[in-house]
């Protein structure tokens, strides 16, 4: 392991470098289809990557991580409607919400063993998620929050512009990867890989690891938030699937499609999804055997993420 | 001037009209895409189906006819799931990617609202054609300056419903009723906003209990002997598709058609279909009836509809139908295919129409339409299967619908 500054710099190099390739593209081509891609990438990426902080750094794997994309989305939405926000005030507050609302949720479910923790976090999302339908007033119910989101400008920037909106996203959806990435990097990204491997070891060594857990978990559900925050700007609004459990589902295929042990495996994962989706969708209304198949061909096929796969395959080169 | 027209300039003008003329031409042959989204899977995609056959059939009218502006249309169909995000993400990728210089919206409620959002970014006309909720177009903060509905909108059928279903308690002497709905925003938003009006126009009405069945409950047992134990006068019901013809089926096996009577607006000939035995004497409305309006033309679509795809037509059929139409005159007036050209000539437009309870229909400036056709009649077993059509009062729609609006602060 190279020391933390040194692969800090060089993971920001990077960072850097991806974030100037996509800001460029739209000066070279402007191809709508792509920018929208990216845009929805974005939300994705964070709300994959968020929740492989729990599955692959601590090995816990909740089925209930879209409550916290969801409300990210309906707290933005909400007090985009609701009050004269600026809107980067009314993201991070919408951020800030959902932690607090990770942390609640958190400090329930941690102390479970790995099998009712999942029940657990199902269980709230379901909770969740049916608040949202019945709170009508509020939420507008199944119909979700309509009439669209007030696009006030921030700083001469327009996000009713598509490009705009892409640029923005791409630059929060980095920040936000870079930020998950110096946390997986971090001591504490280690404790809870320690935590993963071998619990009872890791407390012996004085590690209080429900206070670990509730951590991540936290963490976890504040970057799923700002996901839903961007998919909130997408779509416009916020609409009650954004917090079902087909969601939550969504994230844990892109997890285990790009990878649970590569930290951008759950980008290249979503990025999978979402183009394969895109694709299917053209062709069929089949959309979910074809989708069905190809997952079944790569689990079946690698038996792992595509990324991890490739990590492997390349080690194994090298020796 | 004639100075400056000299030989060779008519030369040089006719040999670059010569060269251009086969490009002009190309230009014009290209294939004019449309397109179109909604639910083509899952438990409802009948309904979309429905939609895209209607489609598919008015597609195949109007090539003959030449087209659009002299190009041949092409609808492109694409499935949203019903899904907000995925129908927002179809509407900006047809429009974006696949060239489509025309949107028909034929979701349903809240991935209408995701679509409408998208246009409002677009210059883009879009015709929104199976949304019923009233708010999409009647409150002013959500309506878009390109986007039309051209579909039942809630509020019209819950004033003709009620003012149908108020004579029809009174002269019958029906006071205490119950209400059974499905348990979701449109059950329990459209079943409050029927009450409303039906007490307006009866005050000694009496809701004296009331069932909120799941969407897709597959067991209607427990609702039917709690209806039946309340011993309600009448029922007023909500449910639809599926649901409505489990729960006829069911109520069958409990003789609940015989104890008292029922009123529901969601009739429909695929609903029918699926009823083994469709009890004599619900009150009902015509969601799409053959007959009625009672024309030839009229009775000639829906025959030409069963003709190509052995089913009957849904109301979502003419739906779509209609908006093609309106685009097709739409278009010859502005002689354009732009959001801006074509919302200008699509406003106050009134067009000839099968569907309509005149035998026309008009996109009021509102941006949704009125005049469509919107009867109650009563069931009975064999075709027609529903009889005794009264057409509903369109002035008396639009003094209540009004009066509605101003309620809500849109007007």
């Amino acid at each position: 392991m190279k020391s933390n500054g040194r692969s800090g710099t060089r993971e920001t190099a990077i960072a850097a470098v991806a974030l100037l390739i996509v800001l460029v593209v739209p000066f070279v081509h402007r191809s709508p289809a792509f920018e929208d891609f990216v845009i929805r990438l974005s939300a994705m990426a964070l709300f994959a990557t968020s929740l492989n902080l729990l599955v692959g750094n601590t090995g816990m794997v909740s089925f209930g991580h879209g409550m916290f994309y969801g409300l990210g989305a309906y707290a933005f939405a909400l007090m985009m409607q609701m009050t004269e926000l600026s809107l980067p005030v009314a993201a991070m507050l919408a951020v800030l919400f959902t932690t607090l609302a990770a942390l609640c949720v958190g400090a329930i479910c941690v102390r479970l063993s790995t099998d009712y923790f999942a029940f657990i976090t199902l269980a709230f999302q379901m909770l969740i998620y049916s608040v949202i339908i019945s709170w009508q007033s509020l939420t507008g119910g199944d119909q979700g929050l309509r009439g669209g989101l007030p696009r006030r400008e921030i700083f001469g920037f327009d996000l009713a512009s598509q490009l705009h909106l892409y640029q923005c996203c791409a630059v929060v959806a980095v920040l936000g990867l870079l930020a998950l990435r110096h946390i997986s990097a971090s001591p504490f990204g280690q404790t809870l890989r320690m935590i993963r491997d071998n619990e009872s070891r890791t407390g012996f060594l004085g590690v209080v690891l429900w206070r670990a857990r509730l951590w991540a978990f936290t963490i976890a559900g504040g970057f799923a938030g700002l996901g839903g925050v961007l998919a909130a700007l997408f779509v416009s609004g916020a609409y009650p699937e954004l917090a079902d459990w087909p969601n939550s589902g969504q994230a844990i295929f892109a997890v285990m499609l790009g990878g649970i042990n590569s930290f951008l495996g759950p980008v290249l994962g979503a990025a999978m999804l979402l183009a394969l989706n895109d694709v299917v969708a053209r062709v069929t209304e089949y959309q979910g055997l074809v989708l069905g198949i190809v997952i079944l061909i790569f689990a079946l096929g690698l038996r792992r993420g595509v990324l991890d796969f490739f990590r492997v395959a390349w080690s194994k080169d090298s020796q | 001037m004639s100075a400056v027209i000299t030989r060779r300039t008519v030369l040089a003008a006719g040999t670059a009209s010569l060269l251009a003329a086969p490009w002009v031409a190309r230009a014009q042959a290209n294939t004019l895409r449309i397109g179109m989204q909604s639910i083509l899977s899952g438990p409802i995609a009948l309904l979309g189906t429905s939609s895209r056959n209607a489609l598919m059939m008015e597609q195949d009218r109007i090539n003959a006819a030449g087209g659009f502006l002299g190009r041949q249309i092409e609808i492109v169909y694409r499935d949203s799931k019903g899904q907000p995000q995925e129908a927002a993400r179809i509407a900006r990728e047809l429009v974006n990617s696949s060239g489509c210089e025309l949107l028909i919206d034929a979701e349903a409620s809240s991935a209408s609202f995701a679509v409408q959002e998208v246009v409002r970014s677009l210059d883009v006309a879009c015709i929104h054609t199976n949304s019923e909720t009233s708010s999409l177009t009647a409150d002013p903060k959500i309506r878009a300056p390109t986007a039309f509905r051209v579909a039942r909108q809630g509020v019209h059928d819950a004033v003709a419903g009620s003012i149908y279903l108020a004579e029809y308690a009174s002269a019958k002497k029906l006071n205490k009723w119950a209400t059974c709905s499905p348990d979701y925003a449109y059950g329990r938003d459209t079943t409050a906003q029927y009450l409303q009006f039906f007490k307006q126009f009866k005050p000694d009405l009496e809701v004296i209990t009331e069932a909120w069945p799941k969407l897709g409950q597959p067991d209607f047992t427990e609702v039917i002997t709690k209806l039946i134990q309340a011993k309600p006068q009448a029922l007023f019901t909500l449910l639809y598709a599926g649901d409505l013809s489990a729960f006829v089926n069911q109520g069958n096996i409990y003789a609940l058609f015989a104890q008292m009577a029922v009123a529901t607006p969601n009739v429909d000939y695929p609903v029918l279909a699926a009823i083994k035995n469709l009890p004599a004497g619900i009150q009902s409305a015509t969601r799409y009836l053959e007959t009625f309006p009672d024309t030839p033309a009229n009775k000639e679509w829906g025959q030409a509809y069963f003709k190509k795809w052995n089913e009957r037509p849904t109301n979502w059929s003419w739906q779509n139908t209609v908006a093609m139409q309106f685009y097709e005159q739409a278009i010859k007036k502005a002689n354009a295919l732009g959001g801006k050209a074509l919302a200008a000539a699509l406003t106050g437009m009134k067009i000839n129409t099968p569907f309509g309870v005149d035998g026309t229909i008009t996109m009021r400036d509102d941006h949704t339409t009125i005049g469509y056709a919107i009867g109650w009649g009563q069931t009975i077993p064999k075709e027609p299967f529903i009889v005794d059509v009264k057409a509903a009062d369109w002035g008396k729609i639009i003094e209540l619908e009004t009066e509605w609006k101003k309620q809500q602060k849109y007007i």
